[in-house]
């Protein structure tokens, strides 16, 4: 098993390198055809032709595509991302900063839609043909049929500003102290350091954002495991292992559950890709400081260095939740382990 | 003393609100140690049982009378239709369990054996740390060689020989009073069959379990069980000691069942068939008398008016049916006479020594995997009227020689020669020679007729191509032909493949294939789905077809009894070589080659007092087989 999921993790390794480079390409060949003007942005007012050529020079802008391309490329490999011309800092310092954020909240949102459309789909078969099905269905309808973030929004009107239950700016409350960084990620570093009081203020500032994206996740996890559970009970084995006198209770989350989670997590492997685009709006909309909320301001200022890194990023993020769900398959179907092998 | 008892069992469907009764007052009694075959085709109601004590039939069907007593050990009786769920659940994998028809589909795929046996021995209340001691000894008595490396075996790396067998000892853990076996070898090959059949016996024997099994195969019955019951739309027809219902049946159906089972040795008679097929829900309702009179031989006016009562004919055995049917003997049939093959005549296909090669997958360093031969290498040739057999388990390769000489797959060695053309090579020109040469007809009907078109347009759909451009009236003209041509009534011209029976679907398929009058059809397992009087009918339409349009034919079939019936020569084909060709006729009398032997040893003979399932040598050739 250990050999077989290293096995798989290199080989989408080595697939991901022409589709890095690819994204790469493509992203820097659009960006150079905006009429943007990010050199003209960043001077002062009162600036002279002069100043701007030398700036220009300074950026290396003044170079052709391709070589500009090549030198970025070349950076990159040295793991130098460029600098940022608006914030006029490291883009990598930027996304070092930022890209932990960006993971807790996918992490959070990820396993709240996983957990909710899970529960949601064993509930829905549990009360299959009742009045608790046609609930839940409608649920469901409704969760699909509002954008997550109009959603983001309701939540924050609603739970944050009427009911007044949750936070809903930022990563952590006004007076609270950040705990001293050692990983980067707030919830992390919190355990490590004893500081209870920002672990619990990380927490509930989670909720609503992490909610907001999860509920573009469960709804469809809910319906595809309600199908697929209603399928596998019609399976001979469930018939045979009822025949053996093996517990209803046992015979679902034992037989029919496993079973039938298979296409549901193919599904959460297509969808877990789609949470990272939810980011973008879902960070702005809840100020909170992810690399989601860092393309939407360098878009703002036409900071290419940051826009391209920032595409990269959000590319290999998503190779590597496919990755991860690939590997979850093969740990739950001994099929994909053992093929060939009888 | 009784194991179970059904007394007066009614199961009811529902059906545009009148009760139609699926299964009518079912009577029968199981003693300890021994085994009750309840014999009949399909639609006949024999796995409602297995459906009534799993609580799962089919929504609107319902037990309406009757009740199914099982004798525990404590002499306590227990109505296991009425009991309530829970105490039925603590009855069922301790003191009842089940073999079932499909075991490649009855174990979870996610589970290893050892996780999955384990759990039944959990319920049993065997303590955790004897369990493992306990499968492999559970193994080892089913005749599982190496039961140890079974354990972390999943059952997709198991044949379905190995599952079967994995699931009889988990049958027999519980050492339980009742096993009910439901087609326990109807999925699995010929030689695995008897593998399987003496295990369980042996066990039941062994264990002095009473035992339901339920078979469509009435000559398997007649080996396995000490007493049958014959079901037909839901009732029990005849009932009795197995010898006497199989050697001397008194019902027009089972004399009909077992006149439509080709014979394995004897002189071969054109096999006689009855007409239509066994009614299903909507037709039963209209029914009033005898439910077998639509089809009955004897046409006797009084069947029609009321249903006949279980009449006792002698010690133990029953009938029901009117006194003056029963006994009723059709007219000998005819023998059959092989049309004298004309040797002069070129043949129309000769595959010369083909193979066939499907390279492994690339793994992600680029390397091949092994891959593997379906084909090693075989040989035949097919004159104008010939009908041909190839002979094979599964693996075997027969199916890939179908593909092959259709062109469905190209050959990695070898060639196909079509009225001398050589057609190896797959082009516009070679491919039209084939299509106006031969046709294929389809295992599976259900999944080789389109089900959005209508019998009309399935018939004749090689007329749509482009070089035909026939019109509707035509077409109509055409199909017209066929269908009476393969005996099917003219108003099903424009029905849809779901209004269709079984054998109906069959016969469509084969009109398609006849659509283009080729000169030879390659059949692939086209009866190995249907029932046995369906089958006898398919059979007999193809003999018709021989006589009436010279047609040539390449049979292939896992059935040595049907070959016999159709074929004037056959192939037999192991792992991907034809180990034995010959005349049909010398092969059954004179078989050479040990697989051969073994094969012709697994079928269950027709003389009930010739030894089966084999032991000696022949045994250890389908021991080593499985």
């Amino acid at each position: 098993m250990a050999f077989l999921t290293l096995q798989l993790l290199f080989r989408r390794l080595v697939l991901a390198i022409p589709i890095l480079l690819c994204v790469s390409a493509l992203v820097f060949a659009i960006l150079r055809l905006l009429p943007a003007d990010p050199v003209g942005m960043s001077l002062p007012p009162g600036a002279t032709a002069a100043d701007y050529e030398k700036l220009k020079q300074a950026f290396g802008l003044d170079r052709p595509l391709f070589e500009q391309y090549l030198i970025w490329l070349g950076k990159l490999l040295s793991g130098d991302l460029g600098g940022s011309i608006f914030f006029r800092r490291p883009v990598n310092e930027l996304i070092a900063r930022a890209l932990p954020a960006t993971l807790e909240l996918v992490s959070a949102g990820f396993a709240l839609g996983v957990i909710i459309g899970g529960a949601g789909g064993l509930a829905m078969f549990a009360m299959r043909g009742g009045a608790g099905e046609h609930a839940l269905d409608g649920a469901t309808t409704i969760m699909m049929a509002i954008p997550e973030f109009l959603w983001a929004i309701l939540l924050i009107l609603f739970v944050g500003v009427s009911l007044q239950l949750l936070p809903f700016i930022g990563r952590l409350g006004p007076g609270i102290q950040l705990p001293p960084p050692v990983t980067g990620f707030l919830l992390v570093d919190s355990v490590l350091t004893g500081r209870w009081d920002s672990l619990r203020s990380a927490l509930l500032h989670l909720i609503l954002p992490a909610t907001a994206l999860a509920i573009g996740l469960a709804p469809l996890v809910m319906r595809v495991l309600r199908s697929s559970l209603l399928e596998t009970v019609q399976d001979d084995y469930i018939t045979q292992a009822r025949l053996r006198g093996v517990s209803e209770r046992r015979i679902l989350l034992r037989h029919a559950l496993p079973n039938a989670a298979l296409p549901a997590i193919s599904l959460i492997g297509v969808q877990g890709g789609f949470m990272f685009g939810g980011t973008v709006l879902v960070e702005m909309i809840f100020a909170y400081p992810g690399i989601g909320n860092l393309m939407v301001d360098a878009v703002r200022n036409h900071d290419l260095p940051v826009i391209q890194a920032v595409a990269l990023v959000y590319c290999v993020l998503v190779l590597g939740i496919n990755a991860v769900v690939d590997v979850a398959y093969m740990a739950v179907n001994p099929r994909l382990r053992l093929a060939g092998s009888r | 003393m009784m194991t179970l008892a059904a007394r007066g069992l009614c199961v009811s469907a529902r059906l545009a609100g009148h009760a139609v009764a699926v299964l009518r007052d079912l009577d029968f009694a199981i003693e300890p140690g021994k085994i009750l075959g309840l014999v009949g085709e399909s639609g006949a109601g024999k796995s409602m049982i297995g459906r009534v004590l799993a609580r799962s039939l089919p929504s609107g069907f319902a037990v309406s009378g009757g009740s199914l007593d099982f004798h525990g050990a404590d002499g306590k009786v227990s109505d296991l239709v009425a009991m309530d769920g829970a105490e039925l659940a603590h009855l069922l994998g301790d003191r009842i369990a089940f073999i079932p028809q499909e075991p490649l589909t009855a174990l979870n795929p996610l589970l290893t054996l050892r996780t999955q046996f384990g759990e039944h021995l959990a319920r049993l209340g065997v303590p955790a740390g004897d369990r493992n001691a306990r499968i492999i000894d559970a193994l080892k008595q089913v005749r599982l060689s190496a039961p140890q490396s079974l354990l972390e075996r999943y059952p997709f790396q198991l044949s379905g020989g190995m599952c079967q067998r994995v699931l009889i000892a988990m049958a027999f853990a519980s050492n339980p009073a009742l096993v009910i076996a439901d087609e326990p070898t109807t999925a699995l090959d010929v030689s695995t069959q008897a593998t399987i059949v003496q295990i369980m016996r042996g066990l039941q024997r062994d264990h002095a379990t009473a035992m339901l099994f339920i078979t469509h195969d009435l000559r398997l019955a007649a080996r396995v069980c000490d007493e049958i019951a014959v079901l037909y739309a839901g009732e029990v027809v005849e009932r009795g000691p197995a010898r006497i219902i199989s050697q001397d049946p008194q019902h027009p159906y089972t004399r009909a069942l077992q006149a439509a089972n080709p014979p394995l040795r004897g002189p071969l008679t054109r096999l006689v068939t009855l007409p239509d097929q066994m009614p299903g829900l909507s037709a039963l309702a209209g029914l009033t008398g005898c439910r077998f009179a639509p089809r009955c031989p004897t046409r006797d006016p009084s069947c029609a008016v009321a249903s006949p009562e279980l009449r006792l004919m002698a010690q133990g055995h029953w009938v029901r049916c009117a006194p003056a049917c029963a006994g009723f003997r059709p007219a000998a049939p005819s023998i059959m006479r092989m049309s004298a093959e004309a040797s002069a005549s070129e043949p129309v296909l000769v595959v010369d020594t083909v193979a066939k090669h499907y390279p492994g997958k690339r793994d992600w360093m680029g390397r091949r995997g092994q891959g593997v031969d379906a084909v090693r290498t075989a040989s035949l040739s097919v004159r104008p009227g010939e009908f041909v057999g190839v002979v094979g388990e599964s693996g075997s390769g027969k199916s890939t020689l179908a593909k092959l000489i259709m062109g469905l797959e190209a050959p990695t060695a070898g060639r196909i020669l079509i009225d001398g053309h050589d057609v190896t090579a797959a082009s516009t020109a070679t491919r039209s020679i084939r299509l106006g040469a031969l046709q294929m007809v389809f295992q599976d009907p259900q999944s080789a007729l389109n089900p959005r078109r209508p019998v009309v347009r399935l018939v004749t759909q090689t007329m749509e191509a482009a070089r035909s451009c026939a019109s509707d009236t035509e077409r109509l003209a055409r199909a017209t032909a066929l269908l009476a041509e393969t005996g099917l009534p003219p108003e099903l011209i424009n029905r849809y493949p779901a209004q269709l029976s079984g054998g109906q679907k069959q016969r469509v398929n084969i009109a398609r294939a006849l659509c283009v009058t080729p000169r030879l059809l390659v059949a692939d397992e086209i009866v190995s789905g249907l029932d046995v009087s369906v089958q006898a009918q398919i059979l007999n339409l193809l003999l018709d077809l021989r006589t009436e349009r010279g047609i040539g034919l390449v049979f292939i079939s896992h059935d040595l009894a049907v070959v016999r019936y159709l074929c004037t020569r056959m192939l037999v084909m192991h792992q991907g070589l034809v180990v034995e060709e010959g005349e049909t006729d010398a092969i059954f009398a004179r078989p050479q080659h040990p697989y051969t032997r073994a094969l012709l040893a697994a079928a269950p003979p027709d003389d009930l007092d010739s030894p089966w399932p084999p032991s000696g040598p022949a045994q250890e050739t389908l021991d080593a087989m499985a």
